[in-house]
């Protein structure tokens, strides 16, 4: 039961959300669900498909990083995509209008939610912006084998 | 003049990352004190956390240094070592080849250590003749490295593997391993070892591995003299190798009392081990009395401190006030609940905690302490049972003295170092910040190194004024709604910062930023006085 009630929870944040509006009276109701939202779990994941309205390298909007806006069928989301330099190594780009396909789920911080994003996909193109226990990943992440092997000597 | 230069292009090219117009210039004081080249003389191992930019790349890459130099107490250095490890790809026993180093009247100046062919740059703050705190400001064409630490005299007469016995405590923070999912992924490593003659039997650690809790686990280990390194025997820099909780490090001994580890596989951790002393506390009764604590780590929405203090009791925590940031958003605590600490094992010195933000978040921690007055503190919040955590974070727990807090004992020379993230020129990187400020009615006065690495021409800033002031509203030690203590660091051209500031005594201080004014930041750091 509890877990179809988080079901419904999710279903809830995708459909009125994907705005991602969870009201703070349905944190208050549920706060095991509210807890819920504090922790990242790969099971929960889902795919937001839309079209890139705004990306930001920076937005005053925590949490802190690159954040896009992105139309989907049931409305706009703000996703929150980590270090935008993990993007910037991949030579990954965002545009307004772009289609796009991000794993992630939904998040809470503060009395606010947002869309934490996994895994962002533009045509063939998919990089990894957080690691599976949803830790937003550093550009270092991306480093090859090579690329590290260099590092040796830096003093 | 090269720093001349180089502040007036910085100055220029940062304008938009770090200036707010608008916001007056602060002209730094005249240097005032009595520190001289003499006030730094002898050998100190040293340890630097932050990241580097290496020629070519497009992006920077974490790195942690660990080593010794030697100063002259005449400007000059005349030898060292460092062992450094960049995101998991270490170089072990680099020697320092020679450099040079400045000291003002007020303790501030700058290291020049030298490799050959290439200089690293730190700016230092003296908080004695025996120690100080450091930032990487190296710049040039091959490197731009930054970063904070500090610098401890070594007890040369203990560079022996015989000298490290006893009980220690410790905190190994950093990067993993893992090489198979997109990592490295943070991690923090705490524990506690006891060691004669260069065997580690028994030890245990807690480690919060990318979320993955290994609790209390046990462990045998080694400390030895580092047979790949011929040319750096321990009798020149107290320079070993140890095996700790199944991983490699290299170890800078300071004294008999603090050792001081990098690792050199298995990813990227460094930090200290602190003899435990003979007061540590054999029961949970031992444990009494007020503590501030102070961690950072990363939770799923980016990086987080967590700054506060509460008062133990009978296993009862009480009087408990928490500053939090978690990726740029900012809450003050002083309703927990639910606080006590819930185990203590006099043995080795563990304990854990948790307290409740009413019913959504139950905050827990693993603590070992090395006295009575201090030990390391890991966080292991996350769902119950699951062995999982939704942060990772660690850092210091300290007994709060000396209260109350006022303009009568908070007085005089300090040393001021933070280190964490800011958002400027749209992106988000490391920021350091090292000053010296004099407090006279809680108000302060100095002089500051900064370095955001957020700027695209990769340099820091020099001497830039430092003015604002520090607000006790309680005596610190109390927790009656509105009792935080605050702290406005105004720097020259830039909107002010503003703190929450835990004084564990008149002569030190943690603090984390409270909110985002000027730039959204996630900065921890700590004010320390100078004798």
């Amino acid at each position: 039961m509890k877990s179809k009630n988080r079901l419904l929870l999710l279903l809830f944040m995708l459909a009125g959300s994907l705005a991602l509006c969870l009201s703070l009276d349905a944190q208050q109701a549920m706060p095991s669900d509210a807890l819920l939202l504090r922790t990242y779990n790969a099971s929960r994941e889902i795919s937001l498909v839309g079209a890139v309205v705004k990306y930001e390298t920076s937005s005053a909007v925590p949490p802190m990083g690159a954040h896009a806006t992105i139309q989907t069928a049931s409305g706009q989301v703000d996703v929150h995509l980590g270090n935008a330099k993990v993007l910037e190594a991949d030579h990954f780009t965002l545009n307004a209008g772009d289609s796009v396909r991000i794993v992630g789920e939904p998040m809470a911080l503060g009395e606010g939610t947002y869309f934490a994003a996994r895994i962002v996909q533009k045509g063939t193109q998919a990089v990894a912006v957080r690691n599976a226990k949803g830790f937003p990943l550093s550009p270092a992440s991306t480093l090859t084998p090579a690329q590290k092997e260099a590092l040796r000597g830096v003093r | 003049m090269r720093r001349l230069l180089t502040a007036a292009v910085a100055a220029a090219s940062l304008w938009a990352a770090a200036c707010s117009p608008g916001h007056p210039a602060i002209t730094p004081p005249p240097p005032s004190g009595n520190y001289t080249l003499a006030s730094l003389s002898g050998q100190y191992a040293f340890i630097s956390n932050g990241e580097v930019f290496t020629n070519g790349s497009s992006f920077p890459v974490p790195l942690v240094r660990v080593g010794s130099f030697t100063a002259d107490g005449a400007g000059h250095i005349t030898g060292g070592v460092e062992d450094v490890n960049t995101a998991g790809s270490v170089t072990n026993a680099v020697p320092i080849t020679g450099g040079s180093y400045t000291v003002h009247p007020d303790g501030r100046g700058v290291l020049d250590l030298a490799f050959g062919q290439n200089t690293l740059e730190f700016g230092i703050v003296l908080t004695s003749t025996s120690d100080g705190l450091m930032i990487d400001e190296t710049s040039t064409s091959s490197q731009a490295s930054t970063g904070s630490g500090n610098f401890t005299k070594q007890d040369t007469a203990s560079f022996a593997i015989s000298t490290i016995a006893g009980s220690y405590v410790f905190d190994f923070a950093g990067l993993d391993g893992d090489t198979q999912s997109a990592c490295p992924c943070p991690e923090s490593l705490i524990g506690q070892f006891t060691v004669a003659n260069g065997v580690v039997n028994p030890g245990f650690f807690d480690d919060n591995d990318d979320g993955t809790l290994t609790s209390n686990a046990s462990f045998t280990g080694t400390l030895s003299t580092d047979p790949l390194s011929p040319q750096e025997p321990i009798t020149n820099s107290g320079r070993g190798i140890a095996l700790i909780a199944g991983q490699n490090f290299v170890f800078y001994i300071v004294d008999a009392s603090r050792v001081r580890f990098i690792s050199t596989n298995l990813g990227m951790l460094s930090g200290d081990a602190v003899r435990q002393n003979s007061n540590f506390p054999l029961d949970v009764s031992g444990i009494t009395g007020s503590f501030a604590f102070l961690v950072a780590g990363s939770s799923a929405n980016g990086g987080l401190t967590r700054v506060g203090r509460f008062t133990a009791g009978n296993s009862n925590l009480s009087n408990l006030l928490v500053d939090v940031n978690d990726a740029g958003n900012e809450v003050q605590f002083n309703n927990l609940s639910n606080a006590s600490i819930t185990s203590y094992d006099g043995n080795t010195g563990r304990g854990t905690l948790s307290f409740s933000n009413g019913a959504t978040t139950t905050f827990s921690f693993v603590f070992y302490l090395s006295s009575a007055n201090d030990g390391v503190i890991q966080e292991v919040s996350g769902p119950s049972g699951t062995n999982t955590a939704i942060v990772v974070a660690d850092g210091s727990i300290l007994s709060q003295s000396g209260s109350p807090f006022t303009s009568s004992n908070v007085t005089g020379p300090y040393a001021m170092n933070w280190s964490g993230l800011v958002t400027s020129n749209n992106f988000q990187d490391e920021e350091d910040l090292l000053a010296q400020v004099t407090l006279t009615n809680l108000n302060l006065s100095g002089t500051a190194d900064f370095f955001q690495f957020t700027s695209s021409t990769l340099t820091p800033l020099f001497d830039l004024g430092v003015g604002g002031s520090i607000t006790i509203a309680g005596d610190g030690t109390s927790s009656a709604s509105g009792q935080q203590n605050s702290m406005t660091v105004n720097l020259s051209n830039t909107a002010p910062i503003h703190m929450a500031v835990y004084m564990v005594n008149p002569q030190l201080a943690f603090f984390a930023n409270r909110d985002n004014n000027g730039a959204q930041r996630i900065v921890a750091g700590i004010l320390k006085a100078q004798q």
